[in-house]
């Protein structure tokens, strides 16, 4: 019944959701600069706590809406690294008047899903519902976060599923590599940390760690209640009044300080003959969410693109590198990433070759980058915005993207950038803008690299780094 | 395993970052290089530089001088779709819809259910091929470039009987997206070079498909094959491997000829206007010839279209192979089986309740992700994967099609307990005959009914529905049509479904280490003997 047609591949939803944007309906240039954006507005209250309500109004039969956090594993140290995690897993696990049993009950009475995730710098728990359930939803969302049970048996027992979902993410070996190259990149710093955290610690957390986190985090100036689809805003607001009143504003003690992750330039090599394919991820420090620079590195990164050898006809892709890895068979598949935080990034890529292909994709891979600090043309940056906004319209469809484009956009902007803002900031990047980036973020740094599988084929570090600069221009 | 784990972090100058970085002011023209390795003041610390190079506030400050905006109201629309038949049999429908984007496609009564004539693979070439070189457009290239001017995407599926072509874009677009798709779906070059393309790409697909430890999409070749042996909806979607070089250029063309005509197409859109829409398609889809019109093809494979009603037949299927296993430690491989029952066409009356014991019977993986609505409350994880700690995976399945359907349910566990496995599913199968609680029976139609909201939720699963509707009857059900269905749905009509379903005889599929499968007569000995397979006694207990 569910359709997958018209999906935008899933290595281009990994892009970076930095926005949403809308063509400006041009009248003509003469007339009244006026532009017709054709979503309903976002519309955002911040209550007496300090809890900020953000909501798109679409009229919809459906909608979603969740509690954006913000509060990841980048808050955590090595002590209590894998708590925010934990917490995700607890929050389902019962509260003070709902057992785990008549939670899920309710929900799946109601045709109703619950979800949460956990990244290195967000915490989010949403409902996707029937617009009339709307208010019981965020009755649930309020309970689960504010009156979880955490009792003891239950942490006890969630420690093996939390081992055995470690498990999985290691069996996904993209996962595997992303966290490797975190923590190369960033070793030293929270942000070096996995989600999950270390076995040690998901066995030794106890309900007090649990305790301390959400006393330290879950503070309203740092929650954002978002949603989307057929949602009245007034009506989310009171709602959020009454069902999201025991949050508090102030903080017991200090608010935590953020304290900047350094980025290393740096390697780790995990070889493994007996994995098939060689899987390597390269990166050089990007900026974070809000620096300006985010929108060329964007165009960048989606000139680069992404490809795997199924698509076949990449001889005809309006990527370069694609162009080559089809002809030349240098790479199963590779994905160009932008992925940002509150004040780093890492902007790089990630392939899958064969075992003796890993230095002729990196020789390409470096090339490319370097052309696109020295001579990347107009016509291809052109191209490169035009399919950034698509993949960025296009994957607001559905109630469920949309609410999540608002939450996060709410903790990393503290506002929802208007779509025709984000398409002109898109207009204005031009060749020259992204030689200049490329040039500041890319040329001559020093990239953290992460290699699993038989990867003895992988040049040494240095002539890594020796081809981050072009000694003829 | 031979494992080495070589462990090597090196560490080159940035080690002191500049913390100044956030001090980064727009308009502030330092231009100094600071960052690099190799700058003037011979600093090794390898830090990004301060410059400024992008002429414009941080992303949390708004641009100054932007237009004024003016958002669109809020609106609900009562849907509509409207219905046009063009001269030449090809019918048009559409339905408007809020926002800048629409998306538009064709709809085909086309796919492997008739390829008899023809070697198996073709539909796989074929979608392959989609949105390659044409006669208006010489390269692909061209035509990604046309979307990409409206911001538009394509892609093409096909399932066992129906191919889709279609393309989001801005609305503004929609008369070259409709030439571009009028073009790829009528006038395709199909040059060699692009057929050796599309060969190499099935190839690769195939090798993939064995390499990956998920086997849905060989298995479901394997189980319509049994169900439908030798014919229609049995043949296979995945091209054989060796087909796959006697498929070439002309064959294609005398497929696309006898079943890619105006009367067994539907264009389809969502958020266009029906009139511009019609006209639209009458310039770029009737006014010009298809490519097989303008070429002479010498006519390979049949002559006329397979219009045989699918005969379900019922069987086995299996292959003894080593499934790949997830890459972790600690998961084992996997023998996956799929049973298989008669079900019933969309078309049929007992099609809604068949939806409804679908969602009843629901399952999934054993451990998976996401909280809860995911169906942990239906049959298949209450009664089994709650139950048998060795069970991997269960999941129901409602394949409808135009003149028949296949129910059925796929499980995988290791292969040590694949007798135990099918003694279960069997079970499971004789245990839908009972009649549901009503709590049970409540959930199962609320579930369904919010899943059919949040999936017409996205405008691409719109357009299909308009399609495979209009396609199937002329006409398109309003959403509210089978809310209220489902609504209706009784206790009895479930308990019906299931008898009927119970009364064929079972399909068969299974692949992996699967010494002792029982045998298809077991399991139907096991179906009418209350879920009891024969010969060994039941070991559940174990």
């Amino acid at each position: 019944m569910a359709s997958r047609i018209l999906k935008i591949t899933s290595s281009l939803r990994a892009l970076p959701k930095a926005g949403t944007l809308q063509r400006l309906k041009s009248t003509n240039a003469a007339d009244f600069a006026r532009a017709l954006v054709n979503v309903p507005p976002t519309t955002v209250t911040t209550l007496d706590n300090g809890l900020r309500v953000a909501t798109e109004d679409s009229g919809a039969a459906t909608a979603t809406v969740g509690l954006w956090i913000d509060a990841g594993s980048r808050y955590e140290n090595a002590n209590n690294n894998g708590v925010a995690h934990f917490l995700e897993h607890m929050a389902f696990k019962g509260t003070a008047k709902r057992s785990q049993t008549d939670l899920e009950l309710e929900v799946e009475n109601m045709g109703a899903h619950l979800n949460a995730y956990t990244s290195r710098e967000q915490t989010v728990f949403y409902a996707k519902c029937l617009s009339k359930d709307v208010p019981k939803a965020v009755e649930i969302l309020g309970d689960i976060i504010q009156n979880s049970k955490l009792g003891e048996s239950e942490i006890e027992r969630e420690r093996s599923v939390i081992l055995r979902e470690m498990q999985e993410v290691e069996s996904n070996l993209q996962e595997v590599v992303f966290d490797h190259l975190h923590a190369t990149a960033y070793q030293g710093t929270p942000l070096g940390n996995t989600i999950l955290g270390p076995t040690k610690n998901i066995k030794s957390i106890t309900r007090q760690d649990l305790k301390d986190y959400i006393d330290a985090h879950y503070h309203t100036p740092r929650i954002v209640l978002s949603a989307a689809g057929g949602v009245n805003h007034n009506e989310l607001v009171k709602l959020a009044e009454k069902e999201l009143s025991k949050l508090k504003n102030t903080f017991d003690g200090k608010p935590p300080q953020l304290s900047p992750c350094r980025f290393t330039g740096s390697e780790v090599r995990v070889r493994d003959d007996s994995i098939p394919l060689a899987h390597i991820a390269i990166a050089v420090e990007g900026c974070g969410w809000t620096d300006q620079d985010n929108v060329p590195l964007m165009v960048a990164n989606t000139l680069i693109g992404s490809w795997d050898r199924s698509q076949g006809a990449g001889v005809n892709n309006a990527s370069q590198l694609a162009r080559h890895s089809a002809e030349d068979s240098l790479c199963h598949s590779f994905q160009s990433f932008n992925t940002c935080y509150k004040d780093t990034g890492l902007w790089g890529i990630y392939f899958v070759c064969e075992p003796m292909q890993c230095e002729d994709m990196l020789f390409n891979v470096q090339s490319e980058w370097m052309r696109l600090c020295t001579m990347v043309t107009e016509f291809e940056v052109e191209r490169a915005k035009n399919l950034l906004k698509t993949n960025m319209l296009l994957q607001l469809d559905g109630t469920t993207p949309i609410c999540e484009d608002i939450g996060r956009q709410m903790l990393c902007y503290n506002r929802r950038i208007p779509l025709h803002e984000l398409e002109k900031r898109i207009d204005n990047v031009t060749a020259e803008n992204v030689r200049d980036v490329c040039m500041k973020y890319i040329y001559d740094r020093c990239p953290a690299v992460a290699a699993v599988g038989p990867v003895e084929n992988l040049p040494d570090y240095v002539r890594i780094r020796s081809s981050m600069y072009w000694l003829r221009v | 395993m031979a494992f080495r784990l070589d462990l090597k972090r090196i560490t080159i100058c940035n080690l002191l970052r500049n913390q100044n970085k956030f001090l980064r002011h727009f308009g502030s023209q330092t231009n100094d290089n600071s960052g690099r390795a190799s700058n003037k003041d011979g600093s090794t610390v390898n830090t990004p530089s301060k410059e400024v190079v992008t002429p414009f506030p941080p992303l949390t400050e708004p641009l100054k001088d932007l237009p004024e905006v003016q958002y669109a109201s809020l609106r609900t629309e009562p849907e509509e779709t409207r219905v046009t038949t063009l001269s030449n049999g090809l019918r048009v429908a559409s339905e408007n819809r809020f926002g800048q984007f629409c998306t538009i496609g064709v709809v085909i009564d086309s796919g492997p259910r008739y390829e008899v004539a023809y070697p198996s693979g073709v539909s796989h070439f074929l979608e392959k091929l989609a949105f390659n070189s044409t006669l208006e457009y010489p390269e692909k290239d061209i035509i990604m470039r046309e979307l990409e001017k409206h911001g538009g995407i394509c892609d093409c599926q096909s399932s066992r009987d129906t191919f889709i072509y279609a393309a989001s874009a801005d609305s503004r677009g929609l008369d070259q997206v409709t030439k571009v798709l009028a073009e790829v779906v009528m006038r395709p070059q199909l040059k060699v070079e692009e057929v050796d393309m599309a060969r190499q790409s099935v190839l690769f697909e195939l090798e993939s498909l064995h390499m990956r430890p998920e086997q849905e999409p060989l298995l479901m070749d394997m189980i319509h094959a049994a169900a439908y042996r030798d014919n229609t909806l049995g043949l296979p979607k995945l091209c054989p491997p060796i087909n796959a070089p006697k498929i070439d250029r002309n064959l294609l063309l005398t497929y696309l000829k006898h079943h890619h005509t105006p009367q067994r197409m539907v264009v389809a859109g969502v958020g266009v206007n029906h009139d511009d829409f019609v006209k639209s398609v009458e310039k770029h889809f009737v006014e010009k010839q298809a490519t097989w019109e303008i070429e002479q093809i010498k006519n390979r494979g049949a002559n006329s279209i397979d219009s045989s009603i699918a005969q379900y037949t019922g069987g086995t299927k299996t292959e003894e192979c080593e499934i790949p296993i997830y890459a972790s430690v600690g998961l084992p491989e996997l023998a996956h089986v799929v049973i298989g029952l008669e079900g019933c066409s969309h078309q049929d009356e007992d099609f809604i309740a068949a939806c409804v014991l679908n969602i009843m019977m629901g399952g999934g993986g054993s451990f998976s992700a996401g909280g809860p609505g995911k169906g942990m409350y239906t049959r298949l994880y209450t009664n089994v994967l709650n139950r048998y700690h060795w069970m991997y995976s269960a999941t129901a399945y409602n394949h409808a099609y135009m003149d028949s359907g296949l129910f059925c349910i796929h499980a995988s566990a290791p292969p040590t307990h694949v007798r135990g496995m099918i003694e279960v599913i069997t079970k499971e199968l004789v245990n839908m005959a009972t009649a549901p609680n009503g709590i049970e029976l409540k959930r199962a139609k609320t579930q369904l009914q919010s899943m059919l909201l949040m999936n017409l939720e996205s405008r691409p699963v719109v357009f299909e529905d308009i399609g495979r509707q209009v396609l199937a009857n002329g006409t398109r059900k309003k959403t509210q049509h089978f809310i209220e269905s489902i609504e209706r749905i009784q206790p009895e009509d479930i308990q019906r479904v299931a008898r009927r379903f119970l009364s064929s005889s079972p399909s068969l599929a299974a692949r992996g280490q699967i010494q002792g499968l029982p045998t298809i007569k077991d399991i139907q000995s096991g179906i009418l003997q209350n879920g009891v397979l024969p010969g060994k006694r039941l070991t559940l207990f174990r």
